[in-house]
């Protein structure tokens, strides 16, 4: 006879553990296969989305400062032209550039503490006009009347727009200034003294304005400024401008010549056979010749020397202008339009969560979201249908924790599969659509770190997802009494 | 091992030893509201090494009481004693063991592990008992060829068709030596001759090895096997009697055709 004795029952090893899992999985390839398959498309969705935000947003960031600076020349000539006004002075003051606010010293002959004094105001200016610029029509109207710019800053320092301007702040709760009670108080005080030194710089930028206008002679600005490395340079100085000979002279007078010759270029469609070279190049009548097609013309080095030639024959010849200069500028062309083009794609990226703007944080947002939707709705159903299997598991003697582990370990093994196949994925997608999207600038600007660390995070979103969903209803069903699981629909 | 609860009841056959006791077992089901009462207060007494028939129309409750018996499920009320141990005071780990070591269990619905074959879902339970591999492997190609299934130790439950299905799950009952051994309609997917095979492998381990046997069956050849019977009606025990009994009252009575013939063609 065989007696009962009742004694606890041995805990499986680790390592049987995982072989019985990796067994399941085995036996259930297809199933598991196909588990897996939504975890990888969840996880590529959430990479592609996350992966295509980080290239935007080096891209943004590449592009803007690129442009900024290959804008270099036309904002010098800009200066180099005309006075400007008391705004853009308050703005540039209170901007910060280098060198600006000495320069304004020279120009108002102001004390180094009064212009300190007068960027301090300046700056609180410019978050009133800010702030001015930001509320709506009818708010504005009630706080300082038509008036906008500096002329509103000129209203609130008289003794009536002053008291209106506080009444209307007290009476609409609505209305928040950006600053205290106290800086307007001093921004008010500060102002008038502020205008007439203002505009004391102004009439001092006018004088040297006309001095380079006559330094010029009968030159543009451009071509004045593409001898901006020589003489013209000294000339800039010396009327007092901050113009500096190490970085800002070559750079401005190099951006200078390239106008210059990027124009003539163009210019060269006017002449007859120029455009029909063009247009026998591309199959097409000369009156349909493009500005782009005539850059990809010169493009290559035989045709842009043809182009010359033919320029020369005609007698519009440029002096010092080669076959490479030719080539080079059509480089710059396109990098020009590529950049433009680029700038247009990641209008609205910056800001926002990560610097990702509104629209990409959403979206990245919602990816999130229906990734978390996908791997838990996978990994609940192979678990629920499984219920069954548990039970029949704890008839035969299986414990509680065994079954826990061999869901964990299963799914974390998917998981892991699923999150390494889906991340490369995604970022792969997202480095192919934006390289096709912004060319050689994605390229340059790749974020690897923050895609490596992103590929990183969404295999960890993967696993954690999965093993989580599986735990739990895993959990539910190990705990009941076996008959009771196998109940549970 | 925990002290007996309860002193065991005056027992009909003095030297047998009370194996399984219930004591007012009731067990409902609430489904939608609806409250089904699958066993109305069962009180049995189960002797080791016994050969016990329980018989009873469709929908009387026992594989429910199997369920109750087995440790596989809790009841409404009541208690049930496996060798004067009360289930319910055993922990997760002991009622692990109770199942993997000492009851081996044959479902009506088989519950065969479907993406496992043949022959590991022998070994399963000697998995969880902490057998190796190989030594288990071993074995359960043993136990295999006992049901006849040797050659098909590699096919998946839905490649084996339902009597085969069911010889895979009276071997897995039988993989780690149970003391008990719980039948749910073991023989009702088989035809004749097999059946009585299996039968035969049922008596000769409850002759030889004494291991206590609690089957349940429509299989009036059965009679011919066991030592007792019990008939079950509406989650309530009709009716408990020896075999010998029954074996006299079908021969005068001769009612029950199909039967006294069953009967008849077991018994040599
Ligand atoms: N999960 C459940 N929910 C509700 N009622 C149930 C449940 N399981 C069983 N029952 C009911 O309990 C009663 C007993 O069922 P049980 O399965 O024990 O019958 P049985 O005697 O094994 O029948 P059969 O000979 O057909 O296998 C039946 O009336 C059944 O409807
Ligand atoms: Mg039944």
């Amino acid at each position: 006879m065989k007696p009962i004795v009742i004694q606890e029952q041995p805990r499986l090893s680790f390592s049987r553990t995982v072989w019985i899992a990796v067994d399941g999985i085995r036996y259930r390839l297809f199933r598991a296969a196909v588990t897996v398959a939504v975890i990888g498309v969840a996880v590529a969705f959430l990479m592609n989305i996350l992966s295509e935000s980080f290239i935007k947003r080096a891209v943004a960031a590449n592009t803007r400062d690129r442009i900024a600076r290959s804008r270099l020349v036309h904002q010098w000539a800009a200066r180099l032209m005309s006075p400007g006004d008391a705004e853009g002075l308050l703005r540039e003051l209170a901007a910060d550039a280098p060198g600006a606010v000495a320069e304004a010293a020279r120009f108002g002959g102001l004390t180094a503490a009064e212009a300190e004094t007068l960027r301090a105001t300046a700056r609180r200016a410019a978050r009133l006009l800010d702030f001015l610029g930001e509320i709506n029509y009818a708010r504005r109207r009630q706080l300082v009347h038509a008036y906008t710019g500096v002329d509103a800053l000129g209203y609130l320092a008289t003794a009536d727009g002053e008291r209106s301007f506080i009444e209307t702040l007290n009476r609409t709760a609505a209305i928040r200034l950006p600053f205290s009670r106290e800086e307007l108080k001093a921004l008010i005080a500060d102002w008038p003294a502020a205008r007439g030194r203002l505009d004391r710089i102004l009439s001092g930028r006018r004088a040297a304005v006309a001095r380079l206008a006559e330094a010029r002679g009968g030159r543009s600005i451009l071509e004045a400024l593409a001898g901006a490395e020589g003489a013209f340079g000294d000339e800039i100085r010396a009327a007092g401008f901050a113009f500096d000979a190490q970085t800002a002279a070559p750079e401005v007078a190099a951006q200078a010549r390239r106008e210059l010759d990027t124009r003539w270029i163009e210019r060269a469609l006017d002449v007859r056979v120029a455009r029909q070279m063009v247009a026998q190049h591309f199959d097409a009548l000369p009156g349909d010749v493009t500005v782009m097609q005539l850059w990809r013309f010169v493009a290559s080095e035989s045709n842009a020397a043809r182009f010359l030639e033919a320029m020369k024959a005609a007698g519009e010849g440029r002096e010092g202008l080669t076959a490479e200069r030719v080539v080079e500028l059509a480089g710059f062309r396109r990098e020009a339009s590529a950049l433009e083009r680029a700038a247009r794609l990641t209008v609205g990226v910056g800001g926002g969560w990560m610097g990702l703007g509104e629209r990409l944080s959403w979206l990245l947002l919602v990816s999130m979201l229906v990734c978390a939707i996908g791997i838990s709705n996978a990994m609940l159903m192979t678990v629920t249908e499984r219920f069954r299997e548990i039970a029949t598991l704890k008839c035969l003697g299986a414990l509680d924790g065994f079954i826990m582990l061999m869901f964990v370990l299963e799914s974390c093994m998917l998981g892991v599969v699923g999150g390494i196949a889906g991340g490369l994925l995604g970022a792969v997608i997202g480095m192919g659509r934006m390289l096709a999207a912004f060319g050689g600038i994605a390229g340059g600007a790749m974020p690897w770190g923050a895609l490596g660390a992103g590929v990183a995070a969404s295999i960890g979103v993967g696993v954690v997802l999965a093993a989580l969903a599986a735990v739990y209803p895993a959990f539910r069903a190990a705990r009941l009494a076996p008959m009771e699981a196998m109940r549970v629909e | 091992m925990i002290a007996p609860a309860v002193q065991p009841l005056a027992a009909p056959v003095a030297e047998r030893r009370v194996l399984i006791r219930t004591v007012g077992l009731k067990k409902s089901y609430v489904k939608k509201g609806i409250l089904t009462e699958a066993l109305r207060g069962l009180d049995v007494e189960i002797y080791a090494g016994e050969f016990i028939s329980v018989m009873g129309p469709s929908g009387s409750g026992k594989s429910t009481f199997f369920n109750m018996i087995g440790a596989l499920d809790s009841p409404s009320q009541g208690r049930v004693f496996i060798d004067e141990v009360d289930v319910a005071q055993l922990t997760a780990e002991e009622l692990a063991y109770l199942r993997c070591q000492k009851i081996g269990y044959i479902f009506q619905s088989y519950n065969l592990i479907q993406y496992m074959t043949a022959l590991e879902n022998v070994t399963t339970p000697m998995a969880f008992g902490g057998v190796q591999p190989d030594e288990a492997r071993r074995r359960g190609m043993r136990i295999l060829e006992i049901v006849g299934l040797k050659e098909r130790w590699f096919h998946r439950p839905i490649e084996m068709s339902g009597g085969q299905q069911q010889r895979v799950a009276i071997a897995r009952s039988l993989a780690n030596n149970p003391s008990v051994l719980l039948c749910d309609e073991p023989t009702a997917n088989l035809d004749l001759h097999t059946g009585q095979e299996i039968l035969d492998i049922l008596v000769r381990l409850n002759k030889e090895q004494r291991v206590t046997i609690i089957c349940a069956t429509h299989d009036h050849r059965m009679m011919n096997v066991c030592d007792r019977l019990m008939w079950v009606r509406d989650g309530r025990i009709e009716r408990i009697a020896r075999r010998e009994d029954v074996k006299i009252e079908i021969g005068s009575i001769g009612g029950k055709r199909d039967a006294a013939k069953a009967s008849k063609e077991a018994t040599p």
